[in-house]
């Protein structure tokens, strides 16, 4: 079957539509600069979506709990030997992206004979200052993207995760608590899940800090932590 | 995937930790780096761990600015005596082993564990110790982060793995003789006892005992309160770790009797 060229391409095109429709039941995961680190955001029932990577280095990711724990362990391992070879600062998430992660993420998908991640994921790198921060959006595909504009969502459509970004970007101030960062993550989480419009959402007086019958995951990496771990968790309070 | 950092390393061919030599020449002894001196005690408010800034080899002072007491994770640290290029390398390997497994996992490593993980490094490094360059003997100080009414505790190796619990102190190193013979003293007849101490006095105390092992020893030096300069001196409690500023230790020396 695979000889023929186009038969490859079909069942790359399959490959595709099979993978969208596993992730059909994920729900959104969040990454914001801001001023005292950057904050990771996930909702699960379960499974954690937000995990740590290395010193400065965080995940949020949805999908099939497996292959989220396959790219972690994929990510923690090259990052820790990264370290050890060289220095904590020259683990760094372009070298870690380019050369270990969406390599991976691509053969796999490519390779159809083998099962493929059924994954989407933000990768965070944090930086000296704001300016420094890193973010990529990394797809079940290896494609990925760098975020400059320091708010990033992951979401199964990728349509309205744009739209959610750019609420997010509009209502986000620096001078703004992480709790209400959080809180604005989680109404956004909301609208995405009930597939309400953006253009119509306002934010409501009291922002949420839970979400019904779901776990609520926040972590900061942490700019003004002492020691080389940066990473901690989060209680909304 | 177990966590196990020094079983990756052969997969992305990293060489394994732990020395190989050939076997010993006749030509003349290498006068290889040696650190000396560190100790370890249990004051009121967890345990005190201390060591000097000296680094000798043979009669020369190579350093008399080392850091002997390395942190290995937010709450274990080893103190260094005997070679620091082996030292260093051990602790680094540590630190990344407990780091690796806490993130894996997503559970701490155990103290148990960790105490093994120290002495399995020790036992690799078997060859250099028995020809008698890049010897070891540490000393380790942790909490068990999974249990939390757990204490801090000290333990000492001999330079082949061999692990052992300090009830009360642990020091080595050449100048560790007078300091272990001085709180040894204090254990049976001091008033108070080092476990008795409050923090202020068993820093102070950490810093006189270095001053006087230097007394004795020429590979120990490097505190000098007249002129600044105090041990490198770490509180390992449950709240993690602690280091003491030189700001503290004066503040200290000057206020305790």
């Amino acid at each position: 079957m695979t000889e023929e060229p186009y038969r490859w391409l079909e069942a790359i095109g399959n490959r595709r539509e099979y993978i969208r429709e596993q992730m059909k039941g994920g729900t959104p995961v969040f990454a914001l600069s801001r001023p005292e680190g950057i904050l990771l955001v996930g909702v699960g029932q379960g499974s954690s979506k937000v995990f740590e990577i290395y010193d400065r280095h965080g995940l949020a990711a949805l999908g099939h709990p497996v292959d989220i724990e396959k790219l972690r362990q994929v990510a923690i391992e090259s990052a820790h030997v990264e370290g050890f070879n060289r220095s904590s600062k020259d683990v760094t998430l372009r070298r870690l992206i380019s050369f270990a992660l969406s390599t991976m993420l691509k053969n796999s998908f490519e390779q159809i004979f083998s099962p493929p991640f059924i994954v989407e994921c933000i990768f965070a790198e944090l930086g000296e200052g704001g300016a420094q921060d890193v973010l990529v959006r990394v797809h079940f595909d290896g494609h990925h993207h760098y975020e400059t504009s320091g708010v990033l969502v992951a979401h199964v459509d990728l349509k309205r995760e744009a739209e959610a970004a750019d609420w997010l970007r509009k209502q986000l101030q620096p001078d703004q608590s992480l709790t209400h960062a959080a809180g604005l993550c989680l109404v956004a989480w909301q609208a995405l899940v009930d597939e309400k419009p953006f253009a119509e959402l306002t934010v409501p007086g009291e922002l949420p800090k839970s979400i019904a019958g779901k776990t609520v995951e926040a972590a900061l990496l942490d700019r003004k932590m002492p020691g080389p771990v940066h990473y901690r968790t989060l209680e909304l309070k | 995937m177990n966590g196990d950092f020094l079983a990756l390393l052969p997969k992305v061919s990293f060489p394994q930790t732990g020395a190989s030599f050939p076997a010993a020449s006749s030509h003349e002894p290498l006068q290889h780096l040696q650190a000396t001196t560190v100790f370890a005690f249990h004051c009121t408010e967890g345990v005190i761990i201390a060591g000097d800034h000296r680094a000798t080899a043979g009669n020369i002072v190579f350093s008399d600015k080392t850091e002997k007491i390395l942190e290995l994770d937010s709450h274990s640290l080893m103190a260094i005596a005997g070679s620091p290029a082996t030292a260093f390398e051990m602790a680094r390997t540590l630190q990344t082993s407990f780091e690796f497994y806490r993130r894996s996992q997503l559970q701490n490593m155990s103290l148990p564990a960790k105490i093994r993980a120290l002495a399995q490094l020790l036992r690799n490094n078997l060859a250099a110790t028995i020809q008698g360059f890049g010897v070891v003997a540490p000393i380790f100080a942790g909490v068990e982060t999974n249990d939390p009414t757990a204490t801090p505790q000290i333990y000492f190796y001999d330079p082949l793995g061999a692990q052992f619990e300090a009830t009360n102190f642990a020091g080595s190193g050449s100048g560790s003789g007078s300091i272990k013979s001085i709180l040894s003293y204090l254990e049976r007849w001091g008033h108070p006892k080092p476990e008795e101490m409050s923090i202020a006095q068993a820093v102070t105390l950490a810093n006189r005992l270095l001053m006087t092992a230097a007394e004795f020893d020429t590979a120990t030096g490097g505190v000098h309160p007249d002129q600044r300069l105090y041990a490198t001196i770490k509180l390992v409690s449950r709240a993690g770790i602690r280091s003491l500023s030189t700001d503290e230790q004066e503040h200290f020396w000057k206020e305790t009797p």
